[in-house]
């Protein structure tokens, strides 16, 4: 039946090094990492990973940067509950373990040539970043390119560095929202829907959603009013994945395994599937 | 492969010798009820069993099961197999490991389990007493039992004992065999035919009629809540069930605090927790909130979502679930019933 020395134990982890390790909110804290082996570490954008420290345990994270950059990859964890909270106890020069790259992420050959719009909710920037940063690293090989980004509070912002270029440069039309404004923000005020009144998308244009479930259906409405067809709209869905292989079921919706499926699905493939927005 | 005939007296000569020489786990009385467990003596073994409390997976599938070992730094894998002979299981509990073999190496192959399925002899033993809820006579009744090494019948005198595998022939060492007669061989069949009609439960439709109705069933709530009024969330439907598979993986110190393992634990979809997450600041999201869409996700998995990878329906209609839900709800002949006549 199976020839088991053929094949990894898929339950096994890989040893990684922090090479960076940043407090970025109050919840959320930044590592960059290297294979503790020294090897490289492939990966398409949107693919996910389980995080873990031993003792602790296992816990899905998307990829926050773009394979163009080959020698480290980036993460950014929010403190949840135990296994997060204990790896954002770590810092520079320690040790995590990861199983992956797994899932399914973006194709890159679809969006080649295209309009392209993210949207990306709260932590939902983090694994867009990564398919953020391969565009803009192979800038030349997309059309127009708009990011839209919300926050509930501008406190809540992430990579600031790259949000800062992303402002200046004329190669992004990057958009941004806090649900509520604090002393100092200057920028648009309300939920993220409300970015697409000032801004010209067209029907022909790729789009990726990710962020709290809630946000889905409203930005899809949007996106149909503009006659953007189910098959130009990437929604990178969120769920229990706990074993990252198809197996656990925490993460089923009917047929589909978030973690092998997924976590990237065209709207088309999932629309008729209850329970998956 | 070949037929063979083991009378009586020297079966239970066969029995001691395989159970000196070999890890042998058969069902045997646990008070008025049944259980899979290893033999020490003869007499335990009871192949005049209805149906057991646990299905056979859990000696290939446990109910917990290392999968990583860490001892500061350093860490390893626990594929371990242990060579096992598993005799006198039900052919619907065979079906059913069928069924873990196929999804443990769908995909991603998990050695975890499939290196423990090759350590085991799997040996079918005919049914000869009928569990008070079994359905295994029509349930999924397109797909047949395959992956065992030998299956024994028991007649009058003596058990047919019908090899399929190199590991079904290495059982007959312990034992004098001597050839089936073609009375014999045709005796055992008609037994293991005949025995389909005595059960208490049945579905009249096939089971991609009942999928592709089950599957159009998905947004009447009310009726999903209705079934699962009474619905304790308890899971036990799920731990009883020898087709469920769905597990939890968690992390355990031991006392020195360094050193420790990753396991896994059998989970169960219709507990609240099961597909809930996290989000931050005290914020949750359950994908599945009610006990009917929780009960739902059930019935939808054994009737309809995985068979385009199994072949069949997620059930073999054992009728475990239906005996041990306290609230007496889980019989998913009764709700598919339910919704063919409706």
């Amino acid at each position: 039946m199976c020839n088991c020395t053929a094949y990894d134990n898929i339950f096994l982890p890989k040893e990684v090094r922090i090479i960076k390790a940043k407090q970025v909110t109050e919840l959320e804290k930044h590592f960059t990492l290297k294979m503790a082996d020294g090897s490289k570490f492939h990966f398409e954008p949107g693919q996910i990973l389980e995080v873990s420290l031993f003792g602790y345990g296992e816990i899905p994270i998307g990829i926050a940067s773009s394979p163009t950059r080959e020698n480290t990859f980036d993460i950014v964890v929010r403190k949840v509950g135990r296994v997060s909270t204990a790896v954002n106890n770590l810092k520079e020069g320690d040790t995590l373990y990861i199983r992956g790259p797994l899932g399914r992420g973006f194709d890159v050959e679809e969006f080649r040539d295209q309009n392209v719009l993210i949207i990306a909710g709260g932590i939902g920037l983090c694994p867009t970043r990564s398919m953020i940063n391969y565009i803009m690293d192979k800038r030349d090989n997309f059309k127009k390119f708009t990011l839209f980004y919300g926050t509930q509070t501008p406190a809540q912002q992430m990579f600031l560095e790259d949000l800062r270029k992303w402002r200046e440069l004329d190669t992004i039309d990057f958009r941004e929202t806090v649900d509520r404004t604090d002393d100092g923000w200057k920028g648009n005020v309300g939920v993220i829907t409300t970015l697409f009144k000032d801004v010209e998308i067209t029907p022909d244009t790729k789009v990726i959603i990710c962020g709290p479930p809630i946000m889905f259906k409203f930005v899809i409405r949007e996106l149909h009013k503009i006659g953007i067809s189910d098959d130009s709209i990437y929604l990178d869905l969120e769920r229990r994945m706990k074993c990252g292989v198809g197996k656990c079921g925490h993460c089923q919706i009917n047929d589909k395994y978030v973690c092998v499926d997924g976590p990237v699905f065209k709207f088309s493939e999932i629309k008729n599937l209850e329970e998956a927005l | 492969m070949n037929v063979y005939f083991i009378s009586e007296q020297k079966f239970s000569q066969f029995l001691s010798r395989m159970i000196k020489s070999e890890h042998v786990v058969g069902p045997t009385a646990k008070q008025n009820k049944f259980v899979f467990n290893k033999l020490e003596t003869v007499d335990e073994l009871r192949l005049d069993y209805d149906v057991t409390l646990l299905p056979p997976k859990k000696e290939i599938f446990p109910v917990n099961q290392a999968l990583v070992r860490f001892d500061d730094n350093k860490y390893e894998g626990c594929v371990d197999p242990q060579k096992k002979i598993l005799f006198g299981v039900h052919f619907y509990d065979a079906k059913a490991i069928d069924q873990l073999d196929t999804v443990f190496a769908h995909r991603n192959k998990d050695i975890n389990y499939l290196a423990n399925r090759n350590a085991i002899t799997l040996v079918i033993s005919n049914i000869q007493n009928v569990a008070p809820r079994a359905a295994w006579g029509t349930v999924g009744k397109e797909v047949q039992p395959k992956g065992h090494d030998a299956w024994i019948t028991k007649l009058a005198n003596g058990y047919v004992f019908e090899i399929f595998t190199d590991k079904g022939d290495a059982l007959m060492k312990f034992g004098s065999f001597e050839f089936a007669s073609e009375i014999q061989i045709a005796e055992a069949g008609k037994l293991n035919e005949e025995i389909k009609e005595q059960c208490p439960e049945s579905l009249e439709h096939s089971s991609e009629k009942i999928a592709e109705k089950v599957r159009k069933y998905f947004n009447k709530f009310e009726f999903w809540e209705a079934q699962a009024g009474k619905c304790f969330s308890c899971g036990t439907c799920n731990i009883v069930c020898p087709t469920c598979y769905c597990f939890d993986v968690q992390d355990k110190w031991n006392l020195d605090q360094k050193s420790g393992v990753r396991f896994r634990v059998w989970d169960a979809c219709l507990t609240e927790d099961f597909s809930k997450i996290s989000l931050g600041g005290g914020a949750e999201k359950n994908f599945r909130t009610t006990r009917g869409e929780r009960f739902r996700h059930r019935i939808m998995r054994k009737t309809s979502y995985l068979n385009s990878v199994l072949g069949g329906p997620a059930c073999v209609g054992c009728g475990r679930c239906s005996t041990q839900c306290t609230a007496d709800i889980a019989d998913p002949v009764r709700i598919v019933n339910k919704i063919m006549e409706d």
